[in-house]
C-alpha cells in the first residue's frame, strides 16, 4: 500500500475553522445520551480523524454534522456564523458533504449519471459539460476511471470511488467520510486513503472516521477519540500513535477484565451436535460443548456461523443430522429447542430478539410465559414485572423504569434485556450470535462478565464474535468454521489474534 | 433466591413503593388522549349532535330506549365479526372473506333444517365457517400467499358457491326455530345490572389502591374502561333498566366481547398473539408457536361469520345471494376507527366494537334525520379517513413532544446512577428512536 505523506500545506491552514463545534449534547428520548459536550473544530486542509468504539458517539455526531439530527444542547459554527441545520438538505447547501460505509449508488446507471444524480443544476443534462467537469474531478482526487462504465460492472472500492466523486462534486467545504475502507479490499484502500488526502491539499476540511488505526496514522493530521460520548483526547502529528488512540478508544475497562480470565472446570457434555445440516448449510457439522465452557466459534462474514446456531437451536429446516441438550434429543424448532433449555440471543437484537414496542418487562418474560403464569395460562404480572426489576437490578440495564419501550434503550441496554429474556429459566445452552455488536466498550465488559458468570453456573456456551481479540479473551475453546465446514479448532490459550486470523481466511 | 434476599434486593426501589395518587391517575389519563380513546370521543361528539339536532327539529327523543335498543340490535351480527377480525388484525393478518362466508352459512342453515334438522344445520353451518377459515389459515401460514389475496379468492369463491347452494335465488325454511332463536329475549332485573355496576367500580377501587405499589402495573385504559361501564351500567339500571332486556344476538355481542377482550389481556395466548402479529420472528425465535397463532385466528373469524350468518338467517327467515355484501369492509373500518394497526401487534376488540356503533350511528342518524341514504356512505368514509388522521397526527406530535422533553429527565438519571459511572455508557444509534433522514 501506498503511504501518503500528510500534507506540508498544513500550517497555511491556521484561518478560522470551517466549521466549530462548540459543547454538542445529545440525548435521544428514552434517556440516552449519546453525546455529552464535545468540541471540534475542522479546518480547511486538515484531514481530522474521528476514532471511537461502537456507541461512543461518532455517528451520533456525524449525523449532527451532516443535519441530519439536531443537537439537544451546544453550537454550531459554519464558516464564522452561527448555524443550525434542520435537515440533510440544509447541510448539504451549506457544503458539506456525505460518503457512507457502503453509499447508495445506482447499479444500473453509468458512472457519469450516478455522480451527477441529484445533482443537477438544471433541467438539461449537458453531456459534453458533464464529462469535461468529470474529469477535472477525477484529477483532484488523482483516479482515472471511464465515466460511461456502468455502475454494476464496478468493483465494491471503485464504487466507493464513486461516491467520492459524486460527493465533491457538491464542491463541498467539508467532507465526511465515513469509514470509507470499511467494505472494500486492502489494494483498493489505498485509493480512498489517497483521494482523502488530495482532497485536503485541495483546501477542504476532511473529516476521516475509520476502525483501522493505521490508515488513520497514515493520512490524519489531527486526531479526535469519542468514548462513551465525550472526547477524551485528541492531538495533532507530533502526539499521534496507534498505542495513545487505542488508550483512549477503550479505556482502562475492558483490560482490567481481560487480565481478570478465570480459570475453571468443565463438566460433561451437555450440547452434543452431530452431522447437523439445514437448509441453509453447506455441509453436516458436528460439534460438543461442556458444561461451564465457552466455545467460540470464528469465521468470516458468509462462512455459516449464524446458519450454524440457528440450525442448533431448530430456526432454520433440518436436512440432516441430531442436536442432543443434556442427553435429550431436540426435535427441530425453536419451541422444541426452548422447552430443551436451548437460549438463543441473535445477531439482530431489534428484529429478531426484541419487541421494540413493549416495555422491558414485557420483552423480559416472552421466552417465558408459561413458567411465569398462574394456573390456566393467566397471566401473573406482579411476577413478570418483578423479574423485569430484578433484572434491571442484576444486570444494570439503564432505564427509567421496566415500564421504558426497548427502542428507546441503547444498544448495550437493549442486549440485555435480550439476555434477561433467557437467563432467569431454567436452562443448559447458551447460543450467542455477535452479543456485543453495537453495544459501548462499558456495556461490552458487563456483556462479558455476565456470559462468564452464566459459564461459571454450569451452562454451556457456543458463541460466534467478529472481533478475535474479544473472543479470545473471552472463550475456553475457538473452532474454525470456513465455508460452512468446521477447519480446525484450538484451546483458546494455544492462539493468538494473528493465527486466528490466518485460519479463517484460509492462509494456515 | 429466598424471601429476604428478595425483599433485600428490592430495597433500591423503595422510595417508589408508595406512588403518589397523581401519578396514579396521570398514568391513567394517558389512555385518554386522542390518539388512544378517540373512537369514544367521537361516539360521544355524534351522540350528542344527534341528540341537539332531534331536539331542534322536533322528532321523537334519540336516547330512548327504544331507539338504542333498535341500533344495538342492528350492530350486534357486524360487531361480533368486528371482534374476531380484530384479533386477525392483531395477529398481523387480514380476512375479506367474512361476509361472504356470513351469507353460505346463512344459505347452508336454510337450506338443510327442514331436511336435517335445527342443531344439526347450525352445527354444519359452524363447521363450514371454520373450514373456510382453516383453509384461508393454511393458504396464509402455510404456503406463504399473501392473506389480502386469499381472502379476496375466498371472498369471491365463497360468494360464488352461494350463489350456486342457492341458485341465484332468495330461499326460505319452513322451520321457524332459526326465527325463534333469534327473537329470543334475555332479560336482567335492574338490581342484577346494578351489582354488575357496582363490582365494577370496587375493581377500580381495587386496582387504584394495588397501583401504589411499583411492582404493580401502572394504570391504564382497562382501569378506565371500569369505571366508565361502571358508571354506565349504574345509569342504565336505575334510569333505563328496559335496556337490561335485549335479544340473544346483542347479549352474544356483549358476552364475545367482554370475553375476548379479557382473554387477550389476561391471558397467555392473549400476550402471544400480540407478539406474533408485532414481530414474528421475535417471537418465533423465543419459543412461540406462530403457525398457531397465526392461524387460529382465521379459524375463528371463520366461525363468528358463520355464527353471524346463522343469526341473519334467522332475523330475515330467508337469505338471498347478495345477502350481506359489504360487510367485509364494514367491519374492517369499525376496527381501523377503533385505532387497530392494519401492520399487527395493535388493537382492541372494544373499540373496534365502538367503531362498528359508530357506523351504525350514523346511518341511524340519516334516517331519523330523513337526510337519505345518498349521504350516508360519504359520511361514513370520510369519517373513516379522518379518524386514522386524527390517530397518526396525534401520536406524531406526542413522539416530537417526547424527543422535546428528553433532556431534563436524562440528566436526572445520569445522576442517580453516578455511584456506577460506567453504566451510564454512551447509546449507540442504533437503540436510538430517531428514525434515520437522508
Amino acid at each position: 500500500m501506498v503511504v501518503v505523506p500528510p500534507s506540508a500545506s498544513r500550517l497555511d491552514a491556521i484561518e478560522s475553522p470551517t466549521l466549530e463545534i462548540r459543547n454538542i449534547t445529545k440525548t435521544y428520548p428514552g434517556g440516552t445520551q449519546a453525546l455529552r459536550g464535545v468540541s471540534l473544530s475542522l479546518r480547511a486542509g486538515v484531514v481530522h480523524g474521528l476514532v471511537g468504539a461502537n456507541g461512543a458517539g461518532k455517528s451520533t455526531l456525524i449525523k449532527i454534522i451532516s443535519g441530519a439530527e439536531r443537537p439537544t444542547t451546544g453550537e454550531m459554527v459554519w464558516l464564522g456564523s452561527s448555524t443550525d441545520w434542520r435537515r440533510p438538505a440544509d447541510a448539504q447547501s451549506a457544503g458539506v458533504a456525505v460518503v457512507h460505509q457502503q453509499s447508495p449508488v445506482v447499479p444500473a446507471l453509468s458512472v457519469l449519471e450516478n455522480v451527477y444524480l441529484g445533482n443537477e443544476a438544471t433541467g438539461l443534462w449537458k453531456p459534453q459539460e458533464r464529462v469535461t467537469r468529470f474529469a477535472a474531478l477525477c484529477e483532484r482526487v488523482s483516479f482515472v476511471i471511464n465515466p460511461h462504465t456502468i455502475v454494476a460492472e464496478l468493483s465494491v472500492g471503485d464504487r466507493q470511488m464513486v461516491s467520492i466523486l459524486r460527493a465533491l462534486a457538491q464542491d463541498p467545504e467539508l467532507i465526511l467520510l465515513d469509514e470509507p475502507t470499511a467494505s472494500i479490499s486492502p489494494a483498493e484502500r489505498a485509493g480512498v486513503l489517497g483521494a482523502a488526502r488530495s482532497l485536503a491539499a485541495a483546501g477542504v476540511a476532511v473529516v476521516f472516521v475509520s476502525h483501522f488505526l493505521n490508515e488513520v496514522m497514515q493520512i490524519c493530521d489531527e486526531v479526535s477519540v469519542l468514548r462513551d460520548g465525550e472526547l477524551v483526547d485528541e492531538f495533532d502529528r507530533d502526539g499521534m500513535s496507534v498505542e495513545r488512540m487505542v488508550e483512549g478508544i477503550v479505556g482502562s475497562r475492558l483490560h482490567a477484565i481481560e487480565a481478570t480470565k478465570p480459570k475453571h472446570d468443565v463438566g460433561d457434555v451437555i450440547l452434543d451436535v452431530r452431522g447437523l445440516q439445514s437448509t441453509s448449510m453447506n455441509s453436516a457439522v458436528s460439534l460438543q460443548v461442556r458444561r461451564g465452557e465457552i466455545v467460540g466459534i470464528a469465521g468470516l462474514l458468509g462462512s455459516g456461523r449464524t446458519s450454524l446456531l440457528k440450525a442448533i437451536f431448530g430456526a432454520d429446516r433440518r436436512v440432516a443430522g441430531e442436536v442432543v441438550v443434556n442427553g435429550q434429543s431436540l426435535a427441530a424448532s425453536p419451541r422444541a429447542a426452548v422447552n430443551g433449555g436451548v437460549a438463543f440471543v441473535p445477531e439482530d437484537r431489534m428484529s429478531q430478539g426484541l419487541i421494540g414496542d413493549w416495555e422491558i418487562w414485557r420483552n423480559t418474560s416472552l421466552a417465558d410465559s408459561r413458567e411465569l403464569s398462574r394456573r390456566f395460562r393467566f397471566l401473573d404480572v406482579a411476577r413478570e414485572r418483578l423479574l423485569a426489576n430484578r433484572a434491571r437490578r442484576e444486570l444494570g440495564i439503564v432505564a427509567p423504569s421496566v415500564d421504558t419501550a426497548v427502542k428507546d434503550l441503547s444498544g448495550g441496554n437493549a442486549q440485555k434485556v435480550v439476555f434477561a429474556k433467557w437467563i432467569y429459566k431454567t436452562h443448559h445452552v447458551l447460543l450467542l450470535d455477535e452479543p456485543t455488536a453495537g453495544v459501548d466498550v462499558a456495556g461490552k465488559a458487563d456483556l462479558i462478565k455476565l456470559i462468564r458468570d452464566l459459564a461459571e453456573r454450569g451452562i454451556g456456551v457456543l458463541v460466534v464474535l467478529s472481533e478475535f481479540e474479544e473472543l479470545l479473551s473471552l472463550v475456553d475453546r475457538v473452532v474454525v468454521l470456513r465455508h460452512g465446514a468446521i477447519e480446525m479448532e484450538f484451546p483458546a490459550d494455544a492462539v493468538s489474534v494473528a493465527d486466528l486470523t490466518a485460519s479463517v481466511g484460509g492462509l494456515a | 433466591m429466598t424471601t429476604q434476599q428478595q425483599q433485600h434486593a428490592e430495597a433500591p426501589d423503595a422510595e417508589a413503593l408508595s406512588q403518589s395518587v397523581g401519578t396514579r391517575l396521570r398514568s391513567a389519563g394517558v389512555s385518554l388522549r386522542p390518539q388512544r380513546a378517540g373512537v369514544v370521543y367521537a361516539l360521544i361528539l355524534l351522540v350528542v349532535i344527534l341528540v341537539i339536532t332531534t331536539i331542534a327539529m322536533g322528532q321523537p327523543a334519540y336516547l330512548s330506549s327504544t331507539n338504542i335498543s333498535n341500533i344495538l340490535g342492528q350492530v350486534a351480527p357486524d360487531a361480533i365479526i368486528a371482534v374476531f377480525m380484530t384479533v386477525v388484525l392483531i395477529s398481523g393478518n387480514f380476512d375479506l372473506s367474512v361476509a361472504s362466508v356470513a351469507a353460505l352459512s346463512a344459505a347452508i342453515a336454510l337450506e338443510t333444517i327442514d331436511t336435517i334438522g335445527t342443531v344439526p344445520a347450525i352445527l354444519l353451518a359452524l363447521l363450514v365457517g371454520a373450514v373456510v377459515g382453516f383453509v384461508n389459515a393454511i393458504l396464509v401460514q402455510k404456503v406463504g400467499v399473501n392473506a389480502f389475496i386469499v381472502t379476496l379468492g375466498a371472498m369471491t369463491a365463497v360468494r360464488g358457491v352461494v350463489l350456486i347452494v342457492l341458485n341465484g335465488e332468495s330461499i326460505t325454511a319452513k322451520s321457524q326455530a332459526l326465527v325463534t332463536i333469534d327473537d329470543v329475549v334475555l332479560s336482567f332485573p335492574f338490581w342484577v345490572g346494578a351489582l354488575v355496576g357496582i363490582g365494577l367500580l370496587a375493581i377500580a377501587v381495587f386496582r387504584f389502591r394495588q397501583a401504589r405499589r411499583s411492582t404493580a402495573l401502572p394504570l391504564d385504559g382497562f382501569f378506565v374502561a371500569l369505571i366508565i361501564s361502571g358508571v354506565l351500567l349504574l345509569v342504565v339500571s336505575f334510569t333505563a333498566p328496559d335496556l337490561l332486556t335485549q335479544p340473544l344476538p346483542v347479549w352474544l355481542m356483549v358476552f364475545v366481547t367482554v370475553g375476548v377482550s379479557l382473554g387477550l389481556r389476561f391471558l397467555v395466548p392473549g400476550r402471544k398473539l400480540y407478539a406474533v402479529g408485532s414481530n414474528p420472528e421475535a417471537a418465533r425465535l423465543s419459543g412461540i408457536n406462530v403457525n398457531f397463532y397465526k392461524m387460529a385466528p382465521f379459524v375463528l373469524s371463520g366461525l363468528a361469520a358463520a355464527a353471524v350468518g346463522v343469526i341473519y338467517a334467522g332475523r330475515f327467515d330467508s337469505v338471498d345471494p347478495n345477502a350481506l355484501t359489504g360487510t367485509e369492509l364494514t367491519v374492517i373500518a369499525a376496527a381501523i376507527l377503533g385505532g387497530t394497526s392494519l401492520f399487527g401487534g395493535a388493537g382492541y376488540v372494544g373499540k373496534s366494537v365502538l367503531g362498528t356503533v359508530i357506523l351504525f350511528t350514523l346511518s341511524n342518524g340519516f334516517n331519523m334525520l330523513n337526510l337519505g341514504s345518498n349521504y350516508q356512505y360519504v359520511v361514513q368514509g370520510v369519517v373513516l379517513v379522518a379518524a386514522s388522521a386524527v390517530y397518526t397526527v396525534a401520536s406524531r406530535s406526542r413522539r416530537r413532544r417526547k424527543v422535546a422533553e428528553a433532556a431534563p429527565p436524562a440528566s436526572t438519571l445520569s445522576s442517580t446512577l453516578s455511584s456506577t459511572p460506567t453504566l451510564t455508557s454512551a447509546p449507540t444509534p442504533t437503540g436510538a428512536v430517531a428514525p434515520e433522514r437522508v
